[in-house]
């Protein structure tokens, strides 16, 4: 077989190298430091609740919420987010047909982890960025008046989230265009006959990137007063306004199961097992699927298990504890995120950005890669900042949420499961 | 065992106690590497030895360290034709052809976990830590 020495990779995911596991050194000192501040808040800390999502923030000018909402403002920003859209889909169709294209940065990087950053930023951004909302709104925004069943949720998203992480952590080839485009088509599908028949609801809780998009965004600390004003405050105060529907906890285990599953499939002794077990793409694609619904199902479980650990609380409030204490792993998910993918964020959204508008001569600056020691305690210091952050939030509304003389007991198991979570996180870091 | 080998390439230490096929044949020499002065490029480089055959790979999963932009040769027998793909930061992609002692080189610029694939086989040879 004769060819080109050299040719074109399609790689699997986004190719390229990944993060050097942190120095063992680093993950000790991490865990310390969370298992202290989890044991100092629960036996020193406030003993009354502090955070309230009803406390107003700090008001910016009114000028500046004048200038968010005019309508100018949120047309000009729809309309060049989807003439973005437009031009990413050009370029995968029309681009490169191999690991030049930009389709699976844009996807697994710009979509995926930029929007979660720029949620963290600026809050839940997504709603006004969302193609099909802005195709929806150009059509009139009208629908056929169905209504969007309570019951519903945010389950739609949870599955969407999921289908989403299937492709990345266990489909045969994530990085395939092929696999990407069809993706997409069926979410613009779903997501546009959703509007067509629902209207906006179906956008804000169904669409699973508007879903991820307001979960981050309740971190930020920038947000609205009831009166609509825009503020600036304490994201713990923030925290709390997750609004809690069917389906909340199971959104939030997909975002922190998929990515500690994708630490995970990368140790060699998952590697191992899969190679020893599957002998077909079939059964390696089942493999990893089962993998990622346990992990999934294990957050979720151990979460919903630990939310309803209390003593004195009727049957009602215990079935509603998990989604009331729900908004407490924002933190750890965000965390976690940010430790694992920031080199993607910041290393191959470059490169995508070069790729998907031909600056061809422009380089990637790893500054990150280059700089290990740096990044390990970067990406320690997002675990232990979401956990301890996670932990004040747990705490907090562990105090408004049990009755007295359960406040302690009844935040234990939380608090436990949290440690297990970061534990976990910062040995898969590490290199498992 | 370990199928692959950190061999002294042209230093002339007296670590290449393994098979190190071709370029085992050093001059003997008074001056270690580390008695030299020069410490930006260590005269060492990565060996991996693969094997194909009747669609087994062997080594897989091997657990590998390199410096940055240490040379890594990966010398394979196979026979079978497959492609090897080094995924690092920019990418290498080699083709493998179905006959004995094919020697592929590269190094690596950028520290990370690199992955060497055989594409067709779908199989991980060995991870890389390059820092």
């Amino acid at each position: 077989m004769i060819a080109d020495r050299s040719t074109a990779v399609l790689a699997h995911g986004l190719g390229g190298s990944t993060d050097l596991p942190i120095p063992l050194s680093y993950a000790l000192i991490g865990a310390a430091w969370a298992l202290t501040f989890t044991f100092a808040i629960v036996a020193l800390a406030w003993r009354r609740p502090r955070f309230d999502s009803d406390k107003p923030g700090r008001p910016l000018p009114r000028r500046v919420t004048t200038l968010v909402d005019a309508p100018a403002t949120r047309w000009a920003v729809a309309i060049a987010a989807l003439m973005f859209a437009v031009w990413v889909a050009i370029t995968a169709v029309f681009g490169p047909q191999d690991a030049h294209n930009p389709l699976p940065g844009v996807f697994y990087v710009l979509l995926w982890v930029g929007l979660v950053a720029l949620s963290l930023v600026v809050g839940p951004v997504w709603r006004v960025i969302s193609p099909v909302r802005t195709v929806h709104r150009l059509l009139g925004g009208r629908s056929l008046g169905l209504r969007y069943q309570e019951r519903a949720g945010y389950w739609p998203a949870a599955a969407g989230l999921f289908a989403f992480v299937w492709l990345e952590l266990a489909s045969p080839d994530p990085g395939s265009l092929g696999a990407i485009k069809t993706w997409l088509l069926v979410y613009l599908a779903v997501t546009m006959a959703g509007a067509l028949c629902c209207g906006d609801r179906w956008c804000a809780r169904a669409d699973p990137f508007e879903v991820y998009s307001m979960v981050a965004s309740r971190l930020s600390a920038l947000r609205r007063n009831s009166d609509g004003r825009i503020a600036i405050g304490n994201p713990f105060d923030h925290l709390p306004s997750l609004p809690v529907r069917a389906g909340t906890v199971a959104v939030l285990a997909v975002l922190l199961g998929s990515t500690v599953f994708d630490s995970f499939s990368a140790t060699p002794q998952w590697r191992g097992f899969v190679a020893d077990h599957t002998d077909s793409v079939a059964t390696t694609t089942l493999l990893r699927t089962a993998g990622l619904l346990v992990f999934t199902a294990v957050v979720a479980g151990t979460f919903w298990l630990a939310a309803r650990a209390t003593g004195g609380v009727d049957a009602q409030r215990r079935r509603e504890l998990p989604g009331l204490m729900a908004h407490s792993l924002i933190p750890i998910v965000i965390g976690y995120v940010f430790a694992h993918y920031l080199t993607y964020l910041v290393e191959r959204g470059q490169q995508t950005f070069i790729l998907l508008f031909g600056l061809g001569d422009a380089q990637v600056h790893y500054v990150l890669s280059m700089h290990p020691q740096v990044l390990a305690s970067i990406k320690v210091g997002c675990v232990v900042a979401g956990h301890i952050a996670a932990v004040i939030a747990a705490h907090d509304s562990a105090l408004r949420l049990l009755p007295a003389g359960h406040q302690l007991t009844g935040q234990l198991a939380t608090m436990l499961v949290m440690v297990g979570y970061t534990f976990t996180g910062l040995y898969l870091l590490f290199g498992g | 065992m370990a199928a692959a080998l950190i061999t002294a390439g042209c230093g002339g230490s007296n670590s290449s106690d393994n098979a190190s096929g071709n370029t085992s044949s050093s001059q003997p020499s008074s001056v270690g590497p580390s008695d030299m002065p020069n410490e930006q490029a260590p005269p060492t480089r990565l060996l991996v030895d693969v094997t194909i055959k009747d669609g087994k790979v062997t080594p897989t999963n091997e657990q590998l360290k390199a410096g940055v932009k240490q040379q890594i040769v990966i010398r394979v027998n196979s026979d079978a034709a497959d492609e090897l793909h080094v995924h690092s930061t920019p990418e290498h992609s080699f083709n493998v052809e179905a006959k004995p002692m094919q020697s592929f080189q590269f190094t690596v610029d950028v520290p990370g976990k690199v992955d060497v694939e055989l594409h067709k086989l779908n199989q991980t040879i060995a991870t890389i830590q390059v820092q």
